[in-house]
């Protein structure tokens, strides 16, 4: 019996022998073998997962990769200035196409990728592009093009004590209205074990900084960046009751001197258990789960962003990718990078390894892909990013420059001025930028 | 001979003639750094855009001159005071000196994150300081209407001692023949001060005051750090502005002309303060 066993084992074993060698046959990850790849990289979780497993990349290829690693300032500043020179030599650069796409896309610098996408011959049969969760997917494609591969996603949520909520019965919050109500509920409410108290709500309130979340209730609410011939609009009715909302939940509920709170200063706000809920991107998880310097370990709930009065989600899809640029020499060695890095097994290595949040949806279905996420994390990111919306960012070539303008209506929210011509303001300032910036 | 002198005129070439030139050049051109289309010239528009049409601009150019002068009159008295203070003869006075000249060896990031900390609205010291005294609590760096006054606090803080520093020395070469006949005169000390001191140190404190001035003009890391300008715009001065602008925007052209213009107010005060040095004023 025991030697049939055996016997069928080796069988098995010769099977897969057999096989392995015919499915490499299907695509041939050594047409590019003796390139050498300049890649350069932001200073990163994503990065610091995917280092280890780079060598892997160069045995399977055999195409030499030089990894490039800067701190995220100096790396946009690197990038931008070697493809203004336009003597560049980079082959793959991480890249947030909502940050920088457009205006990268404008200046001809961004090698669409559709083509090689499609074809057999580039990429492999089970590289599976359906996978990755929906809008993360719609974050790579600037002006209908695809322009990256998603390596890491992240949400607006909706972070909260769970402890807290269950001590006040209070609802978890699933609409803005229930929001607002939670807030002032919990404000002012005892939320440490040592009696103290804490603020009903926390969130960014720095100018520019402060944008990208409120994105989340400004699309909650039913409105948008900018209309379809790319007028501003984020000044309509919906948009002001967006902005009077943050700026009172701010304000009435949450901590003073919101006004210059980045996410390091929110998010240490409600590490220290000074808030009950924490509207900004989830993959801060790590920073709420760190027994070193956390007080609220274990006791946060991630949910999805509360819905709009009409049933519209918030939640915006944040995404990193990798993307090649036009003046790339070894294009066909780049993609083979770029789809190597977001091929399942490495997606779930980084994910299993260091809880890197990953945009592919069968990793997350994987139990060993969300060991390291908490469930609900899990739960709200997979379904935000297929809901949500990419536009965190004003979908402008200067980026900066608009999220400085709405900044500021932001600012005079929190501080209770008056919303409707501070943001009538941003949206003149906006038009003007664009319309200096974006000329043809 | 003159081949010695090469290097040095090379070093001055490439590292001053040529920025302040390009600088000059691209001021009065439209460019941004992402661009592939080379600079436009546009002659003085950006000087016009920034004078007219700009209101971030001019909010700017208000906010540097209030922190200049608040912050440079803050430091004048206040180093003034001290530096009598410590010019009179008593135990110590070595020790209280490097002491008191502390601060303005520390690295002002430093010093910027310290104060963050001690104008943090629920944990820093300063709500608690003031509330001893029944004022308070303030958001500080938070609120619009008192951020300028908290930072030029900070820059008191790290930079009156240079000014203390500086009318020590001139106090130390101040003639003693007049106070002996005003004493005989029958002068107060008040009257001594206003009537010899002062005039006197006029000088010295002329060229503390336009160190002191030309700094704030151009400070940057205090504010930078603390606030980058916010909240909103409350704080944003010239060279912080103009920061955002050059390296943020990447809106080269302009940037470069909002630096002259700030080169221009530092000469233009750097003037007014030597004519009032030669008492030709």
């Amino acid at each position: 019996m025991r030697i049939i066993r055996n016997l069928s084992l080796l069988s098995l074993a010769a099977g897969l022998a057999l096989v392995a060698p015919a499915l490499a046959q299907q695509f041939d990850w050594q047409q590019a073998k003796g390139t050498q790849l300049r890649v350069l990289m932001n200073k990163h979780p994503w990065q610091g997962a995917i280092e280890p497993h780079l060598k892997a990349f160069e045995a399977l290829t055999g195409i030499k990769l030089v990894a490039e690693v800067y701190p995220e300032d100096q790396f946009r500043a690197k990038v931008l200035v070697e493809l203004t020179s336009g003597s560049s030599s980079i082959d793959v650069f991480m890249s947030m196409p909502a940050q920088e796409g457009l205006k990268y896309m404008r200046a001809g610098w961004l090698q669409p990728l559709d083509e090689m996408l499609k074809s057999p011959a580039l990429t492999a049969p089970d590289y599976n592009w359906t996978d990755f969760l929906e809008k993360t997917r719609e974050a790579m494609v600037i002006e209908g093009k695809l322009v990256g591969v998603p390596i890491q996603v992240e949400n607006t949520s909706l972070m909260y004590r769970k402890d807290v909520f269950q001590k006040y019965n209070v609802k978890v919050p699933t609409t803005l209205d229930e929001l607002e109500a939670a807030a002032k509920a919990l404000n002012g409410k005892v939320m440490t074990d040592d009696g103290q108290t804490g603020y009903g709500i926390v969130a960014r309130g720095k100018r520019a900084a402060a944008t990208s979340q409120f994105a989340a209730y400004l699309h909650a609410d039913g409105s948008t960046w900018l209309g379809p011939n790319r007028e501003p609009v984020f000044n309509n009715e919906d948009g002001i009751r967006a902005l009077e909302l943050y700026g009172r939940l701010l304000r009435l509920y949450g901590p003073p001197g919101s006004e210059n709170n980045h996410w390091y200063e929110a998010s240490s706000i409600f590490s220290q258990g000074k808030a009950a809920m924490y509207t900004d991107a989830n993959s801060l998880f790590p920073v709420i789960e760190d027994a070193q310097k956390s007080k609220v370990v274990g006791k946060v709930g991630y949910a999805l962003f509360p819905k709009g009065p009409k049933g519209q989600y918030g939640s915006t899809v944040a995404a990193w990718g990798l993307a090649m640029p036009k003046s790339s020499k070894n294009q066909k060695a780049a993609w083979l990078f770029m789809q190597w890095a977001t091929a399942k097994d490495q997606v779930m290595a980084v994910q299993s390894e260091k809880g890197v949040l990953g945009a592919r949806e069968s990793v997350w279905r994987d139990p060993k892909g969300s060991a390291k996420v908490p469930p609900d994390l899990k739960e709200s990111l997979t379904v935000g990013s297929k809901v949500g919306t990419p536009l965190w960012n004003p979908p402008v070539v200067a980026v900066a420059e608009c999220r400085d303008a709405i900044g500021a209506a932001i600012v005079t929210s929190i501080q209770g001025g008056d919303v409707k011509a501070a943001a009538n303001k941003a949206a003149t300032d906006v038009k003007r930028i664009m319309a200096e910036t974006e000329k043809k | 001979m003159p081949v010695f002198t090469l290097p040095a005129v090379a070093v001055v070439a490439v590292l001053m003639v040529f920025p302040v030139a390009f600088t000059l050049y691209m001021s009065v051109h439209s460019w941004y750094a992402s661009s592939l289309t080379s600079p436009e010239f546009v002659g003085l528009a950006n000087f016009r855009r920034a004078f007219v049409d700009d209101e971030r601009f001019r909010n700017a150019l208000w906010l540097t001159i209030y922190f200049t002068v608040l912050a440079t009159a803050l430091q004048l008295v206040l180093g003034v005071a001290v530096a009598l203070l410590l010019n009179r003869p008593f135990r110590g006075k070595g020790v209280m000196r490097a002491i008191f000249l502390l601060p303005m060896v520390a690295t002002p990031v430093a010093i910027a994150l310290v104060w963050m900390m001690m104008y943090n609205p629920t944990l820093g010291v300063m709500n608690y300081l003031v509330g001893l005294v029944g004022l308070g609590p303030y958001n500080w760096v938070s609120n619009a209407a008192i951020v300028i006054p908290a930072l030029a606090v900070v820059d008191t803080w790290e930079w009156t001692p240079l000014i203390t520093l500086i009318t020590l020395a001139g106090l130390a070469t101040l003639p003693v023949e007049p106070y002996e006949s005003a004493q005989i005169d029958g002068a107060s000390t008040p009257q001594m001060f206003r009537h010899i001191t002062l005039p006197l140190l006029r000088p010295t404190i002329v060229v503390a005051v336009l160190f002191r001035a030309i700094d704030c003009l151009k400070t940057f890391d205090i504010i930078y750090v603390m606030t980058q300008g916010g909240p909103g715009f409350a704080s944003e001065t010239l060279n912080v502005y103009t920061f955002q602008v050059g390296l943020f925007y990447f809106h080269i052209g302009y940037a470069s002309s909002l630096l002259v213009i700030l080169f221009a107010l530092v000469l233009g005060v750097s003037l007014l303060l030597i004519k009032v040095r030669r008492g030709s004023w």
